[in-house]
């Protein structure tokens, strides 16, 4: 194994700790390594989209930001809290809130009680609260009258919003966003996107695994763009998507414009 | 009556029928040799009284389904009556001891007395060479072997007669290896067989005569005697076949030379002071009660009065009771010890756990239901005497059996449902910071549920009927009061459909429960969801 080509990371000139520090860090599936020796680190408040092939490793880079996925070696701290083994699951996942593809939201509850679940159950919070507080990001998600559906009454891009507020009504410092809107139709895509561009400017720390170029271009602060479980890239998206350093970043940036 | 010489009546050793009995009598071996050695330890310090007889009680197992000997008259399943229950009351007596009867399966008798479930066995059984290897006999009534066919047949000369012809026998008893013994003389002659066809019940037996099934049925003559009312002159003896070993009827002990002495003393002295001869009158064990067995042909046709008695009965409730009872309790005991068994077969990891597990699963999906319930009423007191003891009851029996059978299945249907629910729920809850035990309470059962419950249903009505298995181990549940009932009126289809009624009373309420439930499930269906809102 190589040494990763782009050491990022510390000499940066934050006043404040970054958010998120990851210091070497690897993964291993058995012999197979899904993410190699990767060293950035994310400012609070900064949103990141993470580019790249199929099987790069993405949803497994952000993945072990929950510890959903633990990584074998290396560093990841998140707000100072060093994250291994010992790290409150609990208190972790509170602060770190995550969106999938396909939703996941519980079926068997309704629109609201999938928001109220958690927030309950691991943070304590008051039924009454949790309503109130549901309804809130419900609101803000555009679908205030939807609350009393069960998931499967509503449309896709409906309950990949569902699962924003549900996310969101955890009140976490960092959102992470994993191809949010891979399985939407075009204008369903845009209402997801509209949500993710609002969050953007509410200031919380984003991580987002997307194919959405044009939403990239627009709100991300960085552009990470991986493959074979390296960073091959950290740069702005201006200088990403024109003037892209790396060789496999030109064609993969071809290769979606082909589309 | 007189000394008539049958064979095998129904008596109801030790030759049960069929698979079950060879697997007992294999474990009876072990048990014997096991138990032998601490007889007499209770009462050794009477010299009158025989060592089974245990704290002041003779404890006595019988089949209560040869009526007059031992049957059920009223409609109290556990109460037996009968020459035979008259006769344990009246030894009870000189002992001064109090009695306990137990009432069992036919082919249940010797097991429970080799497991020290009981003392004596006394159930209308021949008293047979080949039972005295293994227990000890002493006899105290004479009887002798009928053929009976229907009223209209001529008698017959010999049991060569029956050369080809099909005559019923009750299972578990020894008319079935005595009729081999003729078709050998009959093969010798170059005659063709006698053909057999064994029934589980006496009452069975007559049925197969009276519906013209078979040709002649083989039976004891006090049983016919008492049977001629019920049967209203419908049949008649054509044949009483001198048989030199089948001559009397005999109470069974473990081997014990002494106890024996004192048995048959004790029934000398019955006999002497004149109780037995009056038993004997009082149960009409006589040779004029023969006569009576003449003709009165009376009409058939279904009996509303008798369907809705039963129907309606004190017996058949307690029964259903019993039986949805069991069901139940043995159904949610499996159901909350397979819980934990899919989770584990369902985990990713590869453990020791694991593979207990599978064998368990395998093993009592494996072996017949039957046998499971045999071998922990039959085979486990052998090895563990506390299983002897009164409190394990046919009922816990049936209980721990049936808890242990259904939750093998059950773990199947479980961790089919388990895997049913998408991997994206348990990730999404795990990402929600809930703790594993939430994970499974809040998000993954209420969705395995769904799936596991239609599988579920089916699986409690097929369990609501396998109960009637446990009719075997003495359990008095509705399909052994049904069998009590019928053999003690012959109302053949008057009792068995008061049975469906409520067999199918009870799968009917569960069968609508379950749409009840299934609705609260609209969740999963895009149409009933919005219908259910609206």
């Amino acid at each position: 194994m190589q040494p990763n080509p782009l050491p990022h990371g510390s000499p940066q000139p934050a006043q404040h700790p970054p958010m998120i520090a990851v210091h070497n860090m690897s993964k291993l599936y058995g012999e197979f390594v899904a993410l190699d020796r990767l060293n950035f680190d994310v400012q609070r408040g900064e949103k990141i989209v993470v580019l790249g092939p199929s099987g790069s490793g993405k949803s497994t880079l952000i993945r072990t930001f929950n510890r959903i996925e633990p990584h074998d070696s290396g560093s990841i701290i998140i707000d100072g809290k060093i994250i291994n083994e010992k790290t409150s699951l609990t208190e972790l996942r509170c602060m770190v809130g995550m969106v999938f593809q396909n939703y996941n939201l519980f079926p068997h509850l309704s629109v609201l009680d999938n928001c109220t679940l958690a927030p309950q159950l691991v943070r304590n919070v008051a039924r009454k609260d949790a309503q109130e507080m549901a309804h809130n990001f419900l609101k803000q998600v555009g679908i205030p009258e939807q609350a009393h559906k069960y998931p499967i009454q509503l449309s896709g891009g409906q309950q990949q919003r569902v699962a924003i507020a549900r996310a969101l009504c955890m009140q976490p410092e960092v959102m992470l966003f994993d191809e949010p809107t891979a399985a939407l139709d075009p204008e369903a895509i845009t209402g997801v996107v509209s949500i993710m561009d609002t969050l953007a400017e509410q200031g919380i720390t984003t991580l987002c695994v997307t194919h959405e170029m044009a939403f990239s271009r627009r709100i991300a602060d960085k552009i990470v763009f991986m493959d074979q479980g390296r960073i091959l890239e950290i740069t702005p998206p201006e200088q990403f998507f024109t003037a892209p350093q790396t060789e496999r970043a030109q064609n993969f940036l071809n290769q979606m414009i082909r589309y | 009556m007189a000394a008539l010489s049958f064979f095998a009546a129904k008596n109801k050793v030790c030759k049960p029928n069929k698979w079950a009995s060879a697997l007992l009598i294999g474990l009876l071996g072990t048990g014997l040799a096991l138990s032998t050695p601490t007889m007499g330890r209770a009462q050794s310090s009477s010299e009158t009284v025989p060592s089974f007889v245990q704290d002041g009680t003779l404890t006595v197992c019988t089949n209560p389904t040869l009526p007059p000997m031992t049957f059920i008259q009223g409609s109290d399943a556990s109460k037996p009556e009968g020459m035979d229950i008259d006769v344990v009351r009246a030894l009870a007596q000189r002992w001064h001891a109090s009695l306990s009867l137990i009432t069992m399966d036919f082919t249940g008798l010797f097991p429970s007395l080799a497991a020290q479930r009981c003392g004596l066995v006394i159930s209308g059984i021949i008293q047979l060479a080949d039972r005295e290897k293994n227990f000890d006999a002493v006899a105290y009534q004479e009887t002798a072997l009928t053929v009976v066919a229907r009223a209209n047949t001529p008698p017959i000369k010999s049991m060569a007669e029956l050369s080809g012809k099909t005559i019923a026998v009750q299972a578990g008893t020894s008319y079935a290896a005595r009729i081999e013994r003729e078709n050998v003389s009959l093969a010798a002659a170059g005659k063709a067989p006698i053909l057999v066809q064994q029934y589980p019940t006496e009452d069975q037996v007559v049925q197969q005569v009276l519906i013209g099934r078979v040709f002649a049925f083989v039976s004891q003559d006090v049983e016919l005697y008492y049977r001629q009312k019920q049967l209203h002159g419908k049949v008649r003896i054509i044949l009483k076949p001198d048989y030199q070993d089948y001559r009397h009827f005999a109470a069974y002990l473990r081997k014990n030379k002494q106890d024996r002495a004192l048995l048959s003393q004790t029934i000398a002295e019955l006999e002497q002071d004149g109780t037995l001869a009056k038993l004997r009158q009082k149960w009409s064990l006589s040779s004029q009660a023969e006569q009576a067995l003449t003709a009165d042909e009376s009409s058939g046709g279904f009996n509303w009065q008798s369907f809705f008695s039963a129907l309606f009965s004190a017996a058949f409730l307690k029964g259903a009771a019993l039986t949805l009872g069991v069901a139940l309790l043995s159904h949610f005991i499996a159901i909350l010890i397979s819980i934990p068994m899919a989770v584990a077969l369902n985990s990713h990891k590869n453990s020791a756990l694991k593979w207990v597990l599978k064998a368990y699963v395998s093993i009592f999906r494996g072996a017949p239901t039957l046998l499971q319930l045999l071998f922990i009423w039959n085979a486990l007191p052998q090895f563990f005497p506390i299983f002897r003891e009164q409190w394990f009851t046919p009922f816990l029996a049936t209980l721990v059996a049936l808890s242990i059978n259904e939750s093998a299945y059950q773990v199947e249907i479980n961790r089919a449902a388990l895997s049913a629910v998408d991997g994206g729920q348990e990730l999404a809850a795990d990402a929600l910071g809930m703790k594993r035990k939430q994970v499974y309470r809040y998000v993954i059962f209420p969705q395995a549920l769904r799936i596991a419950l239609p599988p579920t249903i089916n699986e409690f009505i097929s369990l609501l009927k396998t109960t009637s298995l446990a009719s075997v181990i003495s359990l008095q549940e509705l399909l052994a009061i049904t069998q009590v009932q019928v053999a003690r009126t012959f109302e053949f289809t008057e009792y068995y459909a008061a049975a469906l009624v409520y067999y199918l009373a009870m799968v009917f309420f569960f069968l609508f429960l379950q749409k009840r439930v299934e609705r609260r499930f609209s969740w999963a269906d895009r149409k009933k969801a919005t219908a259910n809102a609206a």
